[in-house]
């Protein structure tokens, strides 16, 4: 019987936590992202994404999502800036705290309707006192992340303005004096 | 352990890039080692990974391009490392204009630099030819060039199209401003291909010093001496001569290097040039190296800056080539004293303002189609993000000092640096700041509204610390950089400027370097 690679860091999750391994834990959590959250996380995206992505581009914007939080690096330096210029690392890895937030909008999110689904999300968010929409996903609240992931991205730059203007791609120079084309069937 | 050349260059920025890479074409005979504390980042095919990481985990483009306790109070950036922080240079290439070497004599402010507009103005046009720049002539008689820039200016996107249309209903005439970007493919490198993300440019496109020391490398008397920090030089006996820099090795601090050279040159910048003077004192010099003057980390300087956010009413897109700008020199020029205030005026496409939102203006949080919709409503205007650079001038206490409170590891003080102004900048703040008020509101007057304006909080494109000048007295080096007090030890770069001038200084920066490789090689007898 083929066993699954999200059971084996489930797995090596619980292990790790049972010896204590804190750091094992936080890998095994990030690695294995989002677990037996995966139904919830695409509950969420369907409410904090547009419903104009369609459902698969929905699905589509939730695995990028987790590829994001699976590929994060703790630790990681980070641009030290110009002006005020100070060194810093990236934080411990989200998914741990993305797991645990899952999981408390697990009932909302499995058995309400839309109404109640917006309001739970709503209600996490004024809970967590999240302000404003992150620069980048910052670990403090798993909806607010997972929209600072899309609306944050060039794809979604393209989607407000209904234009192609692939603002994280090298485009080259050639026809950038006119006026981006429009985003085709998709907006 | 002892190195020897016939020039030894301390620093491996920009300024030392060009400063070898000068030499090397001068006197192909010489020797040169460059000795650099940050590493080598030549992994150039790694760029566009470390850009996506940028992008979408904001990490550091640059991985291991720091020190980390080889810092300064006061320093506007940390990037230590071979190429410096040109590394991360957005590439623009604005010269001065006369008034910034003629402040004194124009004015009645400040004082002059050692150096004729028409001398600096040749070493402009190399400059511009080595680094590979892309640019339009400026519509001012005053700043007529005396070669073409060496490439096309970069096309105007259709945002800068737009936002020039609506910065010149001011009356104010504006260009694209010059960068160091290859319109078509030049000096080995690639053509722009336009990725908005010129701090790590990824392809080349953009000028960065690591591809000159790459160069240099083919060369068998050239070296770079990476990871190994200069902490010291010190004189030949009884004598005034540089005889060695004393430095170690990160990756073996157990065994000194010692540096011999004939000439020694300092291409650290701003920061660490005349930190390593202030720390290499001799009987002779109590004060340390070049400093009989009492001027070494003196009258640094920089420009200050104040900005704008002007929502118009325009089709703006932001994102098609954030990096590219508009600048009009209108501002250089100045009547009089009781008038002064000269700076560039810059324009660039922004999402300020009409970027998405998690909340409403009334507090509510939006999710999913209310946030797209709130954000589209908001997207209709477009930005113009305004700055200008205003000139402004050190007094004599703008200081670098030694801090006895902040060691490196090898217990060396680190630079502390306090930027002030003369009595007759500050005596000018409020008329400054009503000008650049007044300006805004010109700018919007036609079409728009000023959303937000600002005033920067530091000095940006910093320099000074070794300020030139004809009179030993009064400053630290001659119009060459080279020392009054010490014949083989020369500063070149933007140590040497007395001011900064009102734009970006890179470019001015190399231009005074390519001048003083000339009186560096000259230096040595013809064999």
């Amino acid at each position: 019987m083929l066993i699954r690679r999200r059971t084996i860091l489930q797995w090596t999750g619980r292990l790790g936590g049972a010896l204590g391994l804190g750091r094992v834990r936080v890998w095994a959590q990030a690695a294995g992202f989002p677990a037996n959250q995966e139904d919830t996380l695409h509950a969420l995206a369907a409410i904090v994404l547009p419903a104009e992505l369609g459902a698969a581009g929905i699905d589509r914007t939730a695995e990028a999502f987790v590829s994001w939080v699976r590929g994060y690096r703790a630790g990681a330096e980070m641009d030290h800036g110009y002006g005020n210029t100070r060194l810093r690392a990236k934080g411990a890895s989200p998914a741990p705290v993305y797991l645990r937030q899952l999981e408390a909008l697990r009932p909302a999110l499995a058995s309400g309707g839309p109404d109640a689904r917006r309001e739970a999300v709503i209600s996490a968010l004024e809970q967590a006192r999240i302000g404003e929409l992150p620069r980048t996903p910052d670990g403090r609240h798993v909806a607010a992340d997972l929209m600072a992931f899309y609306f944050r991205s060039s794809e979604a730059n393209d989607r407000c303005y209904r234009a192609a203007i692939g603002r994280d791609l090298c485009r080259g120079l050639e026809g950038s004096e006119q006026a981006p084309a429009p985003l085709k069937g998709r907006a | 352990m002892v190195r020897e050349s016939d020039v030894c260059i301390i620093g491996g920025g920009i300024t030392a890039a060009m400063l070898a890479l000068k030499l090397s074409e001068l006197r192909p005979e010489l020797s040169i080692t460059v000795v650099e504390a940050g590493k080598r980042l030549f992994d150039t095919e790694n760029r566009m990974a470390y850009r996506q990481r940028s992008i979408e985990y904001a990490e550091n483009p640059w991985p291991g391009d720091f020190i980390a306790d080889q810092g300064a109070q006061g320093i506007i950036s940390r990037t230590m490392a071979v190429g410096g922080s040109a590394l991360h240079w957005g590439g623009t290439c604005n010269r001065f204009s006369e008034e910034d070497l003629r402040l004194h004599s124009m004015f009645g402010l400040y004082t002059d630099w050692p150096l004729e507009w028409a001398e600096l103005e040749k070493f402009y046009c190399e400059a511009e030819r080595r680094l590979g720049v892309s640019g339009e002539p400026s519509p001012f008689a005053e700043d007529r060039r005396s070669e073409p820039y060496p490439m096309a200016a970069m096309a105007m996107t259709h945002n800068l199209i737009e936002l020039k249309k609506w910065a010149e209903q001011s009356g104010i005439p504006f260009q694209t401003t010059p960068q160091a970007k290859n319109t078509r493919a030049y000096g080995g490198r690639a053509k722009c291909i336009r990725c908005n993300t010129c701090t790590i440019c990824p392809t080349g496109a953009r000028y960065s010093p690591d591809y000159t020391f790459r160069r240099l490398l083919e060369r068998r008397n050239f070296a770079l001496d990476d990871q190994t920090l200069v902490r010291r030089l010190s004189l030949a006996d009884g004598k005034a001569e540089v005889a060695a820099a004393q430095a170690v090795d990160y990756r073996k601090p157990e065994e000194p290097v010692e540096y011999r050279a004939r000439i020694f040159a300092l291409t650290s910048g701003y920061c660490w040039s005349p930190h390593l003077l202030l720390l290499s004192r001799a009987p002779r010099f109590p004060n340390g190296l070049a400093n009989s003057s009492g001027l070494v980390g003196r009258y640094m300087c920089g420009h200050a800056f104040q900005s704008a956010m002007i929502e118009i009413d325009a089709g703006i897109y932001p994102g098609m080539n954030e990096q590219h700008g508009l600048i009009s020199r209108q501002f250089f020029r100045v009547q009089d004293r009781e008038h002064f205030v000269r700076h560039d005026l810059r324009v660039w496409e922004s999402a300020a303002g009409h970027e998405p939102r998690l909340r409403s203006a009334d507090g509510k949080i939006l999710l999913g189609d209310s946030l797209l919709a709130d954000w589209r409503r908001r997207a209709q205007k477009g930005t113009a993000r305004v700055r200008g650079y205003y000139d402004v001038h050190p007094d004599r206490e703008s200081s670098l000092t030694l801090d006895a409170a902040a060691k490196n590891r090898f217990g060396d003080p680190l630079p502390r640096i306090e930027h002030r102004l003369d009595a007759e900048t500050e005596a000018r703040r409020g008329f400054t700041r009503e000008h650049f008020q007044q300006l805004f509101q010109k700018l919007a007057a036609a079409n728009g509204k000023v959303l937000s304006t600002g005033a920067g909080n530091y000095l940006d494109h910093p320099a000074g610390g070794c300020r030139m000048g004809a009179d030993a007295g009064s400053s630290v080096c001659d119009s060459y950089g080279q020392t009054h007090d010490h014949e083989n030890l020369f500063v070149a770069g933007s140590p040497t400027l007395p001011n900064a001038g009102c734009t970006n200084g890179t470019l001015t920066f190399v231009a005074l370097t390519l001048r003083t490789a000339e009186r560096i090689g000259a230096q040595f007898p013809k064999r």
